[in-house]
């Protein structure tokens, strides 16, 4: 029994082990054997999933998922991981404890798989303070005052919601009796309990997955964290508070409400996001920013579940595009500068990464035949399958407020006459931007691909 | 050979050839252009060659493309998307001709406008819900860039309003095709034209919101305001595209997919959509009237053109007799033919005016007919053809239209005082700018080179062509009209 269920958690031994090893090479300050390590220990990890990726079974007693949800999840939050490394080294390559923040990667990645297969209540709580407590110490790494502030509130943050949320699941445990997920059926008509473990879910993954209100330390710590991280924490902890949400909801009757409750927060979410981004001037935090709307956009595939069989696959191809397309417009956030400003003339200077640009942001906000067009078609079509066309009429009217957000990046660049500023673009970036562009343009013009 | 596609696909190509060259100097930038457009609009009439199917649709290519949604790579023509297909084919040829001087950035500029071509060509022939609307998109993302970077003093804002605007007006339409997907499981236009899959009040929110994105496309007053700004800023061979081609979009998207789609839905509409179109035509007549800037009249009369197309679909849909019914649809698709051709003609003629004299303002011109008799008489031409004047190509598709329109809802016909209109602010137009003394900016002004000459002597000649014996268009069209009307 034991062996069988190690089996199947070989993906994550493995990259449990390849976290060990980038500390000892930590340790030995050799940051980029680490990182190698670090590649190497994720693309196997990748192409370990490949054979239980039609699996549906569970190991330990239920409490751990394989599933064909947490399996094509480590497909998204995998490459995504090695995507942030090779960021990493492009941004803080040769500085001190480099090798720290890449080790610290995995372990969060780590916990980040962990939430996306978890089938039982205690490992999401566990997931949550596994990919919590490595973040804070990311997001501090510039030790300056903007850093440490940032992973301060951060730290306050997800120390209150976390709380909030091991305290109100234990009412849910109090009713069942049990900590499984695939126990809450029994709480059919007792509704007060059923909220009060709602309550708690939504405000923990809530604030990992930057939903509003739990958004506040968001646009902060991404600002005060390098490029690099912010782009991380955007895509991989994001997308498993999404992937942990779908597997604690699956298994909740609709008539619960909440499919109400979390299409109201997605309505204000994605509403609030981009009206925000609408007045940044700071390309990470007018990302940020348009990164909580699109938490809104994750939402519609979690309302839809029960109701519509697209729900999953909407969720998983949303989430693959989301990272391509969020990681490769980072990057150049990374080559052009922070502010909006640095962008003007930015196009006509350097035409490929601009084009790369104009890419991604035309990719975020739904335009055709981008990854991320294929992404909210399927979230619309979730949604209106489920009975929620009001939320698909909100998502598409944000869809054009997310346009006015991004736009106000592609006009500077192609607007005034191109500034010739040398910009560096090592070998590492290179590669991020070209995964990233060709999963952009490629998904999207072939999502077959994909959408097996 | 599956023509369909290599047309579709042929500008895009190209454009991404040019995008890999090393060095691009603007000759052989613009020798591809022409190459390429040229070559396109070749195979749009090998296509024409080929004919189309007394029913349904005709030269079918089929690929697979995300078969877990019976979504695919599906082309076909029938009466209604070959006249455009055409009509796509030309304008685009002429225009790369037109914007063979274009120095600013030309590899860019040319790539921008082979996409929209594929685009412009793709929508008109896609035969696969999904597929429709990429194309439907990808032009929005042309055309903004096209506006926002080889545009007028004003570009960036009316290219950020056009694409907003536009976009906004083209996601509902997604609802709408979703929807059908949802009901249908595929998405296979011919199956929804077939069977239509949805009704009742589904088939009723599909209808406002497939209404809703043609009426911005087309545009449908009171949806027309991204209109005026975006045609003024854009360069000239954008305006042209834009008139030509891209407002077909919207009725050729009202005829296809609500029409076609949600036939006893759209009929319920028809009353309140042919309201619409009257008052559209209406009021893109008076608005032109109050116009002092040429290539603002111009975009203002598109607004009154477009209406009598919805006019004529509505009326389609709400009369009792298939032959009443056949003669709106003619008249209508011949409508968006002659508009592309003869809108086509005038912003070429006023970009060509602009281009001398940098200015647009009626008031800054007088007399120009003796100092520039081709361009003179070439603005005269294409302007009585837009007024409707028998024997151009404007006549025989508003007399069938409105024909159809006195023997359906014969109030539908006060459209009509739109040509009076019309005509009273092309004659004016035309006496201030070409008529009385040479004054104001037209001294020394060279008339139209050889080039030029080109691009318009094709259009006028289809003009008169068009006029004289509208069967050459017509027969095509009606083959599948009187299908659809039966």
């Amino acid at each position: 029994m034991m062996g069988r269920d190690l089996s199947f958690l070989l993906p994550e031994l493995f990259l449990a082990g390849t976290a060990m090893l980038m500390i000892v090479a930590e340790m030995l300050r050799a940051p980029r054997l680490g990182m190698t390590i670090g590649l190497a220990g994720l693309a196997a990890a990748t192409l370990l999933t490949l054979p239980v990726l039609d699996a549906e079974t569970t190991v330990f007693g239920g409490t751990y998922r394989i599933d064909t949800l947490s399996g094509w999840a480590k497909l998204v939050l995998l490459p995504g991981t090695a995507l942030a490394l090779l960021m990493v080294r492009a941004e803080i390559g040769g500085r001190l404890r480099e090798g720290s923040v890449h080790a610290l990667i995995v372990m969060v990645t780590l916990g980040a798989l962990m939430l996306a297969g978890a089938g039982d209540m205690m490992l999401v709580v566990l997931g949550v303070v596994l990919t919590g407590l490595g973040s804070f110490a990311l997001v501090a790494w510039p030790r300056d005052d903007a850093a440490t502030e940032a992973a301060m509130k951060f730290l306050i943050f997800g120390a209150v919601t976390g709380g909030v949320m091991t305290y109100g699941l234990t009412f849910w445990f109090g009713g069942t009796g049990s900590t499984l997920f695939a126990d809450l059926g029994v709480l059919t008509g007792r509704p007060l309990i059923l909220a009060a473990g709602l309550t708690a879910l939504i405000v923990g993954l809530g604030y990992k997955g930057a939903l509003v209100p739990f958004h506040f330390w968001v646009p902060d710590a991404y600002q005060g964290a390098p490029v690099s991280i912010a782009a991380y924490l955007s895509v991989v902890t994001k997308a498993a508070a999404f992937f942990a949400l779908t597997q604690a909801l699956r298994d909740l009757p609709r008539e619960a409400g909440w499919p109400m409750a979390l299409g109201l927060i997605a309505a204000v979410t994605m509403t609030f996001g981009y009206l925000a981004a609408l007045v940044q001037t700071n390309l990470v935090r007018l990302l940020a920013y348009s990164s909580i709307a699109q938490s809104g956009y994750f939402l519609l595939a979690v309302v839809a579940l029960g109701a519509s069989e697209m729900a999953l696959p909407a969720l998983v191809t949303f989430a693959a595009a989301y990272a391509a397309m969020n990681l490769g417009a980072f990057a150049v956030v990374l080559v052009a500068g922070r502010e909006l400003p640095d962008l003007e003339g930015f196009g006509r200077a350097h035409p490929w990464i601009g084009l790369s640009m104009v890419a991604f942001l035309l990719s975020l906000t739904g335009i055709p035949p981008l990854f991320g067009f294929f992404g909210k078609l399927g979230l619309f079509a979730a949604a209106i399958d489920a009975g929620h066309l009001w939320l698909a009429v909100i998502g598409i009217v944000n869809s054009v407020l997310g346009l006015g957000v991004y736009l106000r990046l592609v006009v500077p660049m192609y607007a005034a006459p191109g500034r010739r500023r040398a910009v560096r673009v090592p070998l590492p970036l290179f590669a991020v931007l070209a995964i990233t562009l060709a999963a952009t343009l490629g998904a999207g013009i072939w999502p077959g691909l994909f959408l097996r | 050979m599956p023509l369909l596609s290599i047309a579709t696909l042929l500008p895009l190509l190209a454009g991404l050839a040019l995008m890999l060259l090393p060095v691009r100097p603007a000759r052989i930038v613009h020798g591809v252009s022409i190459a390429a457009t040229g070559a396109t609009l070749l195979l749009t009439l090998a296509i024409r060659d080929r004919g189309i199917a007394p029913e349904g649709f005709a030269q079918l290519e089929e690929a697979a493309w995300i078969p877990v949604i019976g979504a695919a790579w599906r082309l076909g023509v029938d009466g209604l998307s070959l006249p455009l297909v055409l009509l796509t084919g030309l304008l685009f040829f002429l225009s790369a001709i037109y914007s063979a001087r274009i120095g600013d950035r030309p590899a860019t500029y040319v790539v921008l406008m082979l996409m929209l071509e594929s685009a412009s060509l793709g929508t008109f022939m896609a035969l696969d819900g999904l597929l429709f609307y990429v194309f439907f998109e990808v032009s929005l993302v042309g055309m903004y860039f096209m506006i926002a970077g080889w545009g007028h003093e004003d570009r960036q804002r009316a290219a950020l309003m056009f694409f907003l605007y536009t976009l906004l007006g083209s996601l509902p339409l997604l609802l709408a095709i979703i929807g059908l997907h949802l009901a249908s499981g595929t998405f296979d236009m011919r199956a929804w034209i077939g069977t239509p899959p949805l009704g009742g009040t589904a088939a009723m929110l599909a209808l406002v919101a497939m209404l809703f994105t043609f009426a911005v496309k087309t545009p449908v007053f009171p949806f027309h305001t991204w209109l005026p700004a975006a045609h003024v800023q854009a360069p000239t061979a954008g305006s042209v595209i834009l008139a030509g081609v891209m407002l077909k979009f919207g009725t050729y998207g009202l005829v296809r997919l609500p029409f076609q789609m949600l036939p006893d839905a759209f009929a319920a509409a028809a009353p309140v959509v042919l309201a619409f179109g009257a008052f559209s035509a209406l009021y893109g007549a008076f608005a032109a009237l109050a116009q002092s800037d040429l290539k603002k009249m111009i975009a203002y009369t598109s607004v009154n053109h477009m209406g009598y197309v919805v006019i004529g679909v509505a009326v389609a849909a709400l009369a009792a007799e298939p032959r009443i019914r056949t003669i709106a649809l003619d008249g209508a698709t011949l409508q968006m033919v002659s508009h592309g051709l003869v809108t086509g003609a005038l912003f070429f003629l006023v970009g060509m005016l602009q281009d001398r004299a940098h200015s647009r303002a009626m008031g800054d011109f007088g007399g120009l007919l003796g100092r520039v008799p081709w361009l003179g008489w070439a603005f005269i031409l294409s302007a009585f053809a837009s007024l409707g004047l028998p024997g151009l190509a404007h006549f025989p598709a508003e007399f069938q239209i409105f024909l159809a329109t006195f023997n359906a809802r014969p109030w539908g016909a006060v459209a009509l005082l739109g040509i009076v209109v019309t005509a009273a602010l092309y004659l004016r137009a035309i006496a201030i700018v070409f008529l009385g003394p040479e004054r104001g900016r037209g001294r020394g002004m060279p008339d139209l080179d050889r080039r030029e000459r080109l691009v318009i002597g094709v259009l006028l000649v289809l003009i008169v062509l068009v006029g004289v014996m509208p069967g050459i268009v017509l027969d095509v069209i009606h083959r599948t009209m009187s299908g659809l009307a039966g």
